[in-house]
């Protein structure tokens, strides 16, 4: 075999073993999708969106409460969570720049956080609101979900805010502008895109987190808007209804997985869709 | 010892004794530089990498004021006052000495909403009047007949050469007294770098005009005075024909011939 034979054939089983690892990767994700969507679309139906929790055996039942409570909870953190991760990744990025000490501890610490088992960040939140206040709480599930969303939106912020180039600044400030302004009108304006793909994949992130909710807004198997109760949860509530022993529960569980798969798939093909660059006319 | 000329016209700008020092550095990057700067003129400062001719340009309008620790020294005179006191407005100042940047700056926004960027900050809030100053900025950098069917896309789809005539056109729409050039051309292809030269030429008529430039023929080409910087010194400042053909500095004559730089 020649010298030029043997790269080819190396460069052939490279391939090939590439293609395979691949092609084992997709094959899960496809059978999980699969599973999902053909067990999701069997159990959905109007009734889902009409009705709260039922006893088993009753028609009548669905995840209204469940989507509501849901919507309440990732919509509320959000207002509390994105405002709170940009201006502070904007601090990190403007205010401290990559040589202040202060703003390496607050990256390093927001890096751990990102980390952390969303489960302890569960019980940090029950030791420090819901045991002092004495019950569960919508609050509490916020407050859990709020402080694992902003070191994911503060972390993007700040990456994006540093990709945009000292002299794009400089350039605003030779002109006359005050920093604020500098910021506000030119370095985030320029970043903005970046921005928003990092809030909708930490809004993502907390739609499909389950362990904090458990023992923070626990659940709640009828309507409640009342975010000072307990208050029902698409994850919570798929995970009460698969692990019941009742064939109609277990069905609105499939129902529940496939809407926060669908809602979560569509985010983050969202988050891609903004990021690509524009085609030029 | 330095051969600096006297310079006849009114000055645009001066030096005096000046000295610049980076954050945390042990020795002054530019050191005892007097210069004056003839207004309504092209002034070019050439010399070899490092030598300190952005870092004395940038302190004419205090860009190394946003980064902590910067020091000046001596004193740089403008409309009669010296411009390195604590009480310098910085926002008046940048106002009245606009700079162009080695690469181009468009802003993330429309054609029309980079040239009033400037206009805005100072206040221009009439629709006809930002309007019409928009227009006549575009006119005097050359790139109304570009861009007037355009003004409302995004100014990071044009070219680099359109992009850095937008730059100019956005400075000097605010009307400075002076504009300082970083090398505007380094980044650009020789068409575009005819065109931002030609223009260079024509602005002087309303704008006093410093510009940093790798390119000795550039400097020949614009500019009136033409200064020599090496190591942090200012060797020679001569009017460009003389100093080109005719160099009062050893130094000087070794440059520009190409024995060093």
């Amino acid at each position: 075999m020649t010298h030029t034979q043997k790269r080819v054939l190396i460069n052939k089983i490279v391939m090939a073993l590439s293609v395979l690892s691949t092609l084992i990767g997709m094959g899960f994700l496809l059978w999980i999708l699969s599973i999902l969507v053909i067990n999701g679309i069997d159990a959905i139906n109007w009734n889902i969106f009409i009705y709260e929790g039922a006893p088993p055996g009753y028609e009548e039942s669905g995840l209204k409460h469940a989507l509501i409570g849901q919507l309440l909870l990732i919509s509320v953190s959000t207002i509390i969570g994105v405002p709170l991760g940009i201006l502070a990744g904007t601090y990190l990025s403007e205010y401290g720049g990559v040589k202040s000490k202060l703003a390496n501890i607050i990256r390093d610490i927001s890096d751990i956080m990102m980390s952390a088992p969303s489960i302890v960040i569960g019980s940090f939140v029950y030791a420090v609101i819901v045991a002092p206040m004495g019950n569960f709480s919508g609050w509490a599930g916020i407050a859990a979900l709020s402080i694992i969303m902003v070191p994911i939106i503060l972390r993007t912020t700040d990456d994006m805010l540093q990709l945009v180039p000292s002299t794009l600044r400089e350039a605003a400030f030779a002109l006359g502008a005050p920093k604020y302004k500098v910021i506000l009108q030119v370095v985030l304006r320029g970043a903005k895109t970046g921005i928003l793909t990092g809030v909708l994949l930490g809004v993502a992130r907390v739609s499909g987190e389950t362990a904090p909710l458990l023992f923070t807004s626990f659940n709640d198997n009828f309507l409640n808007t009342d975010l000072s109760e307990p208050i029902a949860s698409l994850t919570v509530t798929m995970f009460n209804y698969a692990t019941s022993p009742y064939e109609d529960w277990q069905k609105l569980g499939w129902a529940a997985a496939f809407i926060l798969s669908m809602f979560i798939l569509t985010l983050n093909i969202l988050g891609r869709v903004i990021l690509a660059p524009k085609k030029k006319k | 010892m330095a051969t600096i000329i006297n310079v006849k016209e009114e000055k645009a700008l001066e030096t005096k004794n000046f000295e610049f020092t980076y954050a945390g550095a042990p020795e002054p990057s530019l050191k005892n530089i007097s210069m004056p700067i003839a207004k309504n003129k092209v002034t070019a400062l050439i010399g070899p990498s490092g030598c300190g001719k952005t870092t004395l340009l940038r302190s004419f309008n205090r860009m190394h004021d946003l980064y902590p620790g910067n020091n000046y020294g001596g004193e740089i005179l403008f409309e009669g006052r010296n411009i390195l006191t604590e009480k310098e407005d910085m926002i008046k100042l940048r106002t009245q000495i606009g700079m162009i940047f080695q690469k181009p700056t468009a802003f993330p926004m429309s054609i029309f909403n980079n040239v009033a960027y400037g206009l805005r900050l100072k206040g221009i809030k009439n629709k006809t009047e930002l309007a019409d100053r928009v227009e006549k900025a575009l006119q005097d950098a050359a790139i109304w007949k570009e861009t007037k069917d355009r003004l409302k896309d995004d100014a990071n789809g044009m070219s680099g050469g359109q992009q850095q005539r937008l730059c100019i056109a956005r400075a000097i729409a605010v009307e400075p007294e002076v504009l300082l050039f970083d090398e505007p051309t380094s980044a650009l292809d020789p068409i575009s770098t005819q065109g931002i030269e030609r223009l260079i030429i024509e602005l002087k008529e309303k704008v006093s005009i410093l510009i940093v430039t790798h390119n000795m023929q550039q400097a020949a080409r614009v500019s009136d005075y033409t200064g020599f910087m090496y190591l942090g010194d200012l060797i020679e400042l001569g009017k460009t024909e003389e100093l080109f053909v005719t160099p009062a500095e050893k130094l000087t004559e070794e440059y520009i011939t190409g024995k060093f730089g």
